[in-house]
């Protein structure tokens, strides 16, 4: 027998079972009070919501269980039948049959369906006069396995109860960490109303258990929530409150000496992987069966107990001591007693299994005390035929990073190739005398040119992530460094789903992180000193993203104390970093700009936050490698900006070509104000400066020859105009003289490798469509 | 000698869904629709090869489970052996009403293929089929 044919039997059942409940539908309308009728139309719809419960056809579950729900209320008489509750729960069943019909179909569900069944269920619950909370299903029954409180007494403390506020560490206190598990939704679980209904509840806190997902894959039936809370209620009432999740909650009790960091644990030497699968599985099996042998000694407490019961319990207790090793003894003895309840019980302590323990007041039967399996058991094994048969079309992919990397670089090298094609043309009419022939391959050329841009754009669309997906670490960061730092903080996020290409977000993870944390470790002051400057006790950080044309701009403000110029001033000049008069002479616009220069740390004391010579340097030079820019602006007792401005990709950069010297060199566009011609009257020169006046603003220029040590005057067209492309580095403008300008060109940048890795003042290389070598300068590194 | 088993429930697909995991785990399948057939089941086979283990649904029309297993604990020799509750209620009354009629253990429904088939060999006593249970709970899911 496989799989499939229960399928087929429980769309055949389910068929039935819906006609049925038409039927017995209008019978109940036309003698709303035969309870025979009632029960029968009750078992229909119960026997269907247990069906697809084993399937996990959640869907139709929960259509069933709104109508049982309804009809249980009709059952003990406390709802009559109205023709518009009969009409709703015609309208559900009706859904139920359409989602049936494509089970029996394609073996499966739909692909989407939610928004109905919630409709339907809402709408039936709301005809039967009864407030519908959807969410909250009661728990499921079980009694806590019993935990061997004992030895956790003297536990070392775990990582996940050291990451709580420290100040709620007292003893006498109770640390949880509740995981509920993936699929609890469906077992009736609600974890955040269990916690908040924790006794003696003191502190919660609710992390993601692993990073979210992606929207589109993103399983909102899935939980993913570590729960953390601290209790001050007595243990015993904790682990009745957790009864129903044993499995699923660590403990530790605070202790009056805290242990100032735990002893790291004594690993064992290295298992072979099946002996540890086997000790597992041995654990396993042993757990279940503690949980059954209390569940015999909760039968027999029970007053007056059937004798056959007894017997039975007795039968259960023989067939359990199979499976625990050497109790020839404890059965002989066992087969030996008298079929009563005291004999046995007291039989049944003394041979209590290692590691278990019996507490008196177990109030029932222990269900599924079994942490469920991630995979659905139907998809354990090879698909069932009806699985297969009814594969539809996913409409997502997955489909791994390298594939879409490789597809990136092709694209690049199809984009430079394509340039070849303008070459070729030039060199079909003027080496060949072909016009025609020319012609056509610049038509040619710029088809597939459109054709690459679009390629290259639609991989780009692929590559794109949310900025949000590193946001999302800040909130535990700023959580756990403010409380260290006691300081109160409100994070503020904005614009989480910009859009910005994988490798820009990977590689600004880490500087966002610093600035973050610079924001908490030297922007915002202490509760007390905010309120001392008239500010609210609670600072505010707001993270910001936003798209910009072709770049990503991104904000971290704090309302804090602001940069103190002056203590910047003095550092940087006790460092060496800069002249004292220097420091001095600079606005305060400029002296801000101090904190970037590499060595500079103003942290009164050296926190671990903030250790010394990493700062915003290095945050600089994170976020200029991936070609983006960050600019800070502060003031003083208002707060801090810091903005960085990113490419939304660097796969492909667009360089303007320039001539010099009779070489030609690329400069990335990103970098370039302008270009404008200047007549060499208007250029001023003061000892060794030049500057010329731009839009009413002087500019200082500067040779590229002379930069690059190439032995020659710049050229001057035939109206005495010198080239000067107008650069923006950092927040400066500055001239470059030039021979001449040429064209814009796309590039794939190849860094300097090997003996040329050593080289400044070069970005990198390109290979260009005609087969030569472009150097791109690095304008930063030059000047 | 293969363990027998009575499987009761009036929803035809629970029955085949049990009787799948469970023959599947090496045991010789019954089913019965109803309290009362589960009765006169127990009667007629209790001259041959009597149940070892009973697994019972709660809600069944004629006669439901906890009816069952009161019964059933009336009857001598048929009494003998442990009945495993699997239902769907999920109320604490549920569990504990079956235990005041007598039941030995509760699974609730649905329940996983490894959950009910570990617990019914430790309630049979069928030590290598709870450890092959218990391994392939862990292959398929997440060690605890």
């Amino acid at each position: 027998m496989n799989m499939s044919e229960v399928l087929d039997q429980f769309v055949a059942e389910s068929r039935e079972g819906l006609e049925l409940i038409g039927q017995r539908l209008l019978d109940v309308e036309r003698d709303p009070t035969d309870t025979e009728l009632i029960n029968d139309l009750f078992r229909q719809v119960h026997t269907l919501k247990g069906n697809s419960g084993l399937f996990e056809f959640e869907p139709l579950e929960r259509l069933a269980h709104a109508g049982e729900d309804v009809l249980e209320r009709m059952r003990s008489g406390l709802l009559t039948i109205t023709p518009a509750i009969a009409d709703a729960l015609l309208a559900a069943m009706d859904y139920a049959g359409e989602l049936l019909d494509h089970i029996g179909a394609h073996g499966r569900l739909p692909d989407v369906v939610d928004g109905r069944v919630q409709q339907l269920a809402d709408a039936l619950r709301a005809e039967a006069g009864a407030a519908a909370p959807a969410a909250a299903r009661p728990a499921a029954v079980a009694t806590a396995a019993a935990t061997p409180a004992a030895a956790e007494a003297h536990a070392p403390v775990p990582d996940w109860a050291l990451a709580l506020p420290a100040e709620l560490a007292r003893p006498g206190r109770v640390a949880l960490r509740y995981e509920p598990e993936p699929e609890c939704f469906f077992k009736g679980d609600d974890p955040l109303h269990t916690v908040r209904q924790t006794p003696g509840l003191l502190h919660l806190e609710v992390h993601p258990l692993a990073p979210w997902p992606p929207a589109a894959e993103f399983d909102c039936y899935r939980c993913n929530l570590v729960l953390l809370l601290v209790s001050e209620a007595p243990r015993a009432y904790l682990e009745e409150h957790y009864r129903y999740v044993p499995e699923q909650v660590a403990w530790h009790e605070f202790q009056a000496t805290p242990a100032a960091t735990s002893a790291p644990m004594p690993v064992a030497g290295p298992v072979p992987q099946d002996e540890e699968a086997k000790d597992e599985a041995q654990a396993l099996m042993l757990r279940r069966l503690g949980q059954l042998w209390n569940d015999q000694r909760a039968l027999l407490q029970r007053s007056g107990v059937a004798a056959g019961t007894v017997a039975a319990v007795r039968q259960t207790f023989m067939n359990l001591l199979q499976a625990l090793p050497g109790q020839q003894a404890a059965q002989q003895q066992l087969a030996a007693l008298p079929a009563q309840a005291d004999a046995l019980q007291a039989w049944a302590q003394q041979h209590q299994p290692a590691g278990t323990v019996f507490r008196a007041a177990e109030p029932a039967l222990t269900a599924a005390g079994l942490p469920l399996a991630a995979v659905p058991g139907r998809r354990a094994g090879a698909p069932t035929a009806a699985e297969e048969a009814g594969a539809g079309t996913p409409r997502l992919l997955k489909v791994s990073q390298d594939k879409i990397d490789r597809l990136m670089d092709l694209i690049g090298e199809m984009v430079v190739a394509k340039n070849a094609l303008p070459y070729l043309a030039t060199r079909a009419e003027t080496v060949f005398q072909q016009r025609e022939l020319a012609r056509e391959i610049k038509t040619q050329y710029s088809v597939i040119n459109r054709i690459a841009e679009d390629m290259q754009h639609a991989i780009m669309q692929v590559r794109l992530l949310p900025v949000g997906t590193i946001f999302q670490r800040f909130v535990r960061l700023v959580r756990d460094i403010s409380k260290r730092l006691g300081k109160e903080v409100e994070l503020v996020i904005e614009g989480g789903d910009t859009e910005a290409d994988k490798n820009v977000i990977e590689c600004l993870a880490d500087p966002l992180i610093h600035i973050v944390r610079n924001s908490l470790d030297h922007g915002l002051e202490k509760p007390e000193a905010r309120v001392a400057a008239g500010k609210p006790a609670c600072g505010l950080l707001r993270v910001s993203a936003r798209q910009d044309g072709d770049r990503v701009l991104i904000e971290i403000t704090d309302d804090g104390a602001g940069i103190d110029t002056d203590k910047v001033r003095a550092k940087a000049a006790e460092r060496g970093l800069i002249p004292a008069d220097r420091a001095d002479a600079l606005s305060e616009q400029d002296a801000v700009q101090l904190v970037f220069l590499p060595g500079f740390s103003t942290a009164q004391q050296i926190s671990d936050l903030s250790g010394r010579g990493v700062g915003m340097d290095v945050v600089r030079s994170a976020v200029e490698a991936i070609h983006g820019s960050v600019s800070l602006s502060s003031v003083r007792g208002q707060g801090t900006t810091v903005r960085l401005a990113l490419p939304l990709s660097m796969a492909v950069t667009n360089v303007m070509m320039i001539e010099s010297a009779g070489r030609r060199f690329g400069v990335p566009m990103n970098l370039i104000v302008e270009t404008v011609r200047v007549h060499a009257d208007d250029i001023h020169r003061f000892k060794d400066a030049q500057t010329v006046v731009l839009r009413g603003r002087i500019v200082p220029l500067r040779n590229l020859n002379d930069m690059l040590a190439l032995d020659e005057a710049p050229r001057l067209n035939a109206d005495q105009e010198h080239a000067v492309l107008v650069l923006r580095i950092g927040s400066d403008t500055i001239g470059l003289l030039v021979d001449e300008f040429h064209g814009t060109s796309d590039i794939i940048l190849k860094p300097l490798e090997g003996v040329l890795a050593g080289i400044t003042g070069f970005a990198g290389t390109a290979l260009m469509g005609d087969g030569s070598v472009l150097m791109i300068l690095n304008p930063k590194e030059l000047l | 000698m293969k363990a027998h088993i009575l499987v009761i429930d009036d929803a035809a697909t629970v029955r085949l869904y049990h009787r799948k995991m469970l023959t599947d785990a090496g045991w010789q399948v019954d089913e019965a629709v109803n309290g009362m057939e589960a009765l006169e089941k127990a009667a007629n086979q209790a001259l041959d090869t009597p149940y070892d283990l009973y697994v019972c649904d709660i809600n069944m029309p004629r006669m439901d489970g906890y009816s069952f297993v009161r019964e059933l604990r009336r009857q001598g020799e048929l009494a003998q052996a442990p009945v495993l509750m699997v239902s769907t209620e999920a109320q604490a009354h549920d569990a504990s009403a079956a235990q005041e009629a007598g039941a030995n253990a509760y699974l609730l429904k649905p329940a996983k293929p490894c959950e009910l088939v570990l617990t019914a060999a430790l309630l049979l006593g069928d030590v290598a089929a709870a450890r092959r249970a218990a391994a392939a709970h862990l292959a398929l899911g997440v060690p605890a």
